[in-house]
């Protein structure tokens, strides 16, 4: 037996100790290669998407990539610390300190040539329906399966260099002091309290300031707390875990009447020594849990929006010509040229408002001719609203001004053309955008009154082409011509000068939805890993003190500790490791979303509680789930030796 | 003779142990031994001769394989494992050679720990922790851990530990095995004064003759058998002595004969 032999059954005979381990590197590797297949994917490119796409799985590769050198470097340590006394045997019967460095550096290399190989192998297995996936949720045409050597040399790469960082730095974590201190093994310190109270209350303080900030946000001040809030937040969080979790825990433990009871003492002192090893630990996960949520969150409740988004914009298209504007006749013949050439039905109404000043406000009012709206709605099936002479309604500028106006009865006269009229409720139908343009002061007027003020010359300020497409998610191929003008004449600094606005809810919609899309499916991706090294983290850190905690169960056996019992000790140090970091991102995601509420509360009336419950059930769910697991094998490791 | 007329609290009968597996081995065969309530009993013998098994068997963490065994009252046999962990939490008290205090609890709650598994009110709990730790003079250390403590301090708090609910037995392995020889002293001394003035059972597994002449009666067993069985007598002297004896007729392994 050579000693690369040696080396290479050292890995095979600990596969148990190291299958977690190659378990989280494989599908790091697959999930980096999947993303790599599609950053290359040759029918991406060209496409408005890419960009996103770029950005959105280059900065997804990235933190992956980060982050697998952490967890690796993590739990090789773990590792290594669980084999010293092993290490101490083989230093012991005379192996050089270089030879064991070889003998790590090769072991290493081993598990992580054999993680890249079989990551990228069942990465390249899962693409094809990875790209199912992705065209089902980003909206994109059909992927096919390609082969290009570009995903498989970034991924090898990646891998390959990230493995040699790790095994040429992994001897550094084995202590090589002394033999002896080998053989026995080693104990985390455990004497001091290791906190500082000050550092306790300045995280907690932290942490109350950034929810309260959260929760009491109003609209004008939410985008300064978006820069501030986080960076607050996750400085609190840090020594929350580091200094007012073990403070408070020692407050428990100066209760002796709570403390000394049951399985307490067993638990919560356990905990303490398990929250001191793992604090850095703890924050991580949480503060990544965060983000998981956070974008899952915002992600999910894309589905709500779409619906909301159609009911604020019920147009298909918008042109909206100004006076002065010469392009009116071309631009809304192309429009419709366009909508025949892509086949997509279409009702347009011309409405041409026109303005008075009201005597009862003395403000500007815009006015719309009663047939105008009543065409407009029945094209979307709404039925038609009668109005005699001398009587006109509001045009409600958003649904909730509807309930206010609704019952409202102003008389007014208009001033410029003397004319009298009763403007008593409201225009029940959601048949204009929200923000339309058309403004917020606006009536609808019968149609003999509006006939009577255009015969006295009056010209209107503007023409409002309204095109109603049933189909709406399909333009986003129209007027793009348009578009560049406008944002030639943005570039060029000459907006102001533009006599139109033209707007495409469905375009917008879709560039929306694509980038929402997207970064749903990243972050899902990401928390997946995230998810999947977080419980593995909790299963190595139980792995290195397996030893310790055997005996201790032995201890607990002899004197007489039922199975029960130890097992509501175990899930009493297994479950706050587990859900302990779960909950503080829940509650961090929580206000999060409070305040986040405002910006949706603004961009759109629309709730996203019941997506966020959602997303926070399932990763309950699988939480819950990867919690039985592992107990299920920390209590068969437990009991083995026993 | 005293132990006519005492309550038996462990009687073996012809008990065999067998430990099956790749090799089967028999640690124990045929043995037969009882302990009166109050005797202070060591189980001496060289590696190997099934001391630990006896003791395991005892304490109801291992169940014979043939043979009758009935400590306290109970056949172990016939309680479920939940029921016999019940059992040794009330009824024994354990010593152990590597001490096997819980590193993350101080010695007050090392020592309080089997309390606060049935639940007492604190202030019983604190009133008997404060009585053991003044007569096992712990009480200047009860804030400290394990990881801070002498060997005669850490075996101290174990046996603090072991007598705090009051068992009716104690079963100790190898109890001085790894202190020095006054600790060692300190802690037989301890042992054999609790047997005295509370009457507890102690069954002691040793290697060490010395730790073995503070007990009323020694037990020496062989390859699994009985090998011979001694009494105390006046002098602590000559029972060391006569125990010095019987281990030479062992086999004359020197080995056992180290600690001395």
């Amino acid at each position: 037996m050579n000693f690369r032999q040696f080396a290479y059954r050292n890995v095979i005979r600990n596969r148990r100790i190291y299958a977690a381990f190659f378990m989280a590197s494989v599908f790091s590797v697959m999930v980096f290669f999947l993303y790599s297949m599609l950053l290359f994917h040759p029918s991406i490119e060209n496409r408005f998407l890419q960009e996103i796409a770029l950005v959105g799985m280059g900065a997804a590769e990235l933190i992956l990539f980060i982050f697998t050198l952490f967890f690796l470097f993590y739990s090789m340590r773990a590792f290594l610390q669980a084999r010293s006394k092993e290490f101490g045997i083989l230093l012991h019967l005379g192996m050089e300190k270089r030879q064991l460095h070889r003998l790590i550096f090769i072991e290493t290399l081993i598990i992580g040539v054999g993680a890249i190989l079989a990551g990228t192998f069942l990465g390249y297995m899962f693409s094809k329906f990875f790209f199912m996936v992705v065209k089902e949720i980003v909206l994109l045409p059909a992927l096919p399966l390609y082969l290009s050597w570009k995903p498989f040399a970034l991924t090898v790469g990646a891998f390959l260099s990230l493995f040699i960082i790790i095994s040429l730095s992994a001897p550094v974590f084995i202590r090589t002091g002394r033999v002896e201190e080998l053989i026995r093994g080693e104990m985390a310190d455990l004497g001091s309290h290791g906190f500082s109270t000050k550092r306790a209350i300045f995280g907690l303080a932290l942490l109350g300031v950034s929810y309260w900030a959260a929760a009491s946000t109003s609209n004008s001040i939410v985008i300064g707390l978006i820069f501030l809030l986080p960076p607050l937040a996750t400085i609190g969080t840090y020594f929350f875990f580091t200094d007012s979790l073990p403070f408070l825990l020692h407050l428990f433990r100066r209760r002796k009447k709570f403390y000394w009871r049951h399985f307490w003492l067993l638990s919560v002192s356990e905990g303490v020594v398990r929250l001191k090893e793992n604090a850095r630990m703890f924050f991580i996960v949480t503060i990544v849990s965060t983000l998981a949520f956070m974008s899952v969150g915002i992600l999910a409740s894309l589905t709500s929006f779409a619906s909301q988004y159609r009911e604020m914009n019920p147009l298909g298209l918008v042109y909206h010509s100004l006076p002065g504007n010469q392009m009116e006749q071309r631009h809304v013949a192309e429009l419709i040229e366009e909508l025949k050439d892509k086949q997509l039905d279409y009702t347009l109404v011309r409405i041409p408002i026109i303005e008075q000043t009201s005597s009862f406000t003395e403000n500007r009012v815009s006015i719309l001719k009663l047939s105008n709206v009543n065409l407009l709605a029945q094209s979307f099936g709404y039925s038609k609203i009668d109005l005699s002479k001398g009587y006109a309604m509001f045009l409600p500028p958003s649904p909730s001004s509807y309930d206010f106006l609704k019952k409202r009865t102003v008389e007014t006269t208009l001033m410029e053309t003397d004319i009298t009229i009763e403007i008593e409720g409201a225009y029940p139908f959601q048949v204009f955008p929200s923000s339309s343009g058309i403004g917020t002061n606006a009536i609808i007027l019968n149609d003999s009154d509006f006939e009577k003020i255009i015969m006295q010359d009056i010209d209107p300020i503007s023409v409002y082409y309204a095109f109603n497409i049933p189909d709406w998610q399909n333009t986003k191929e129209i007027g793009l011509q348009i578009n560049r003008s406008f944002s030639e004449s943005i570039i060029t600094g000459t907006a102001q000068h533009l006599q139109y606005k033209f707007d495409n809810p469905g375009a917008n919609y879709a560039i929306i939805r694509t980038t929402f899309s997207l970064l749903l499916f990243v972050g899902l991706l990401l928390a997946g890993v995230f998810f999947l090294a977080a419980g593995s983290f909790i299963y190595f850190r139980l792995y290195t003190s397996l030893e310790r905690d055997r005996k201790q169960f032995d201890v607990l056996r002899r004197m007489g500790i039922t199975d029960k019992e130890f097992k509501r000790i175990v899930n009493r140090q297994l479950i706050p490791q587990f859900f302990f970091p779960w909950g503080v991102a829940f509650v961090h995601s929580s206000f999060a979303f409070l305040s986040l509420q405002v910006i949706w509360d603004a961009l759109a009336e629309i709730s996203i509680v019941k997506e966020l419950l959602l997303v926070l059930a399932g990763f309950t769910l699988m939480q819950v789930i990867y919690f039985y697991l592992i107990r299920w094998r920390y209590l068969a490791h437990i009991k083995a030796s026993a | 003779m005293r132990w006519m007329t005492a309550q038996r609290i462990v009687e073996l009968t012809e008990v065999t142990k067998i430990y099956e597996g790749k090799v089967m081995h028999r640690a124990l065969n045929r043995l037969d031994f009882e302990a009166e309530e109050g005797e202070f009993v060591a189980i001496m013998g060289p590696s190997g001769s099934g001391k630990t098994t006896l003791l395991n068997l005892i304490s109801t963490i291992d169940l014979p394989t043939y043979g009758k065994l009935v400590v306290n009252g109970i056949e172990p046999e016939a309680l479920s494992q939940n029921e016999l962990a019940l059992f040794r939490r009330h009824n024994f008290g354990f010593v152990f050679q590597d001490i096997n205090l819980l590193h993350m609890l101080t010695v007050e709650e090392n020592i309080v720990l089997p309390l606060t598994l049935d639940g007492l009110p604190l202030h019983e709990m604190e009133r008997r922790v404060k009585k053991i730790s003044a007569q096992l003079h712990l009480k200047d250390i009860l804030n400290r851990r394990p990881d801070e403590l002498s060997g005669g301090q850490a075996q101290r708090t174990a046996i603090g530990r072991a007598l705090i609910h009051q068992p009716k037995m104690i079963l100790a392995d190898e109890p001085t095995g790894n202190l020095d020889s006054k600790s060692a002293k300190d802690v037989l001394e301890l042992l054999s004064h609790v047997n005295e003035t509370e009457r507890t059972t102690i069954i002691m597994v040793t290697h060490d003759p010395i730790a073995a002449s503070y007990c009323d009666r020694v037990l020496f067993i062989k390859d699994g058998e009985f090998f011979n069985e001694i009494y105390k007598d006046e002098r602590r002297q000559t029972f060391f002595q006569r125990i010095l004896n019987v281990l030479s007729l062992l086999g004359g392994n020197v080995h056992d004969l180290r600690t001395l």
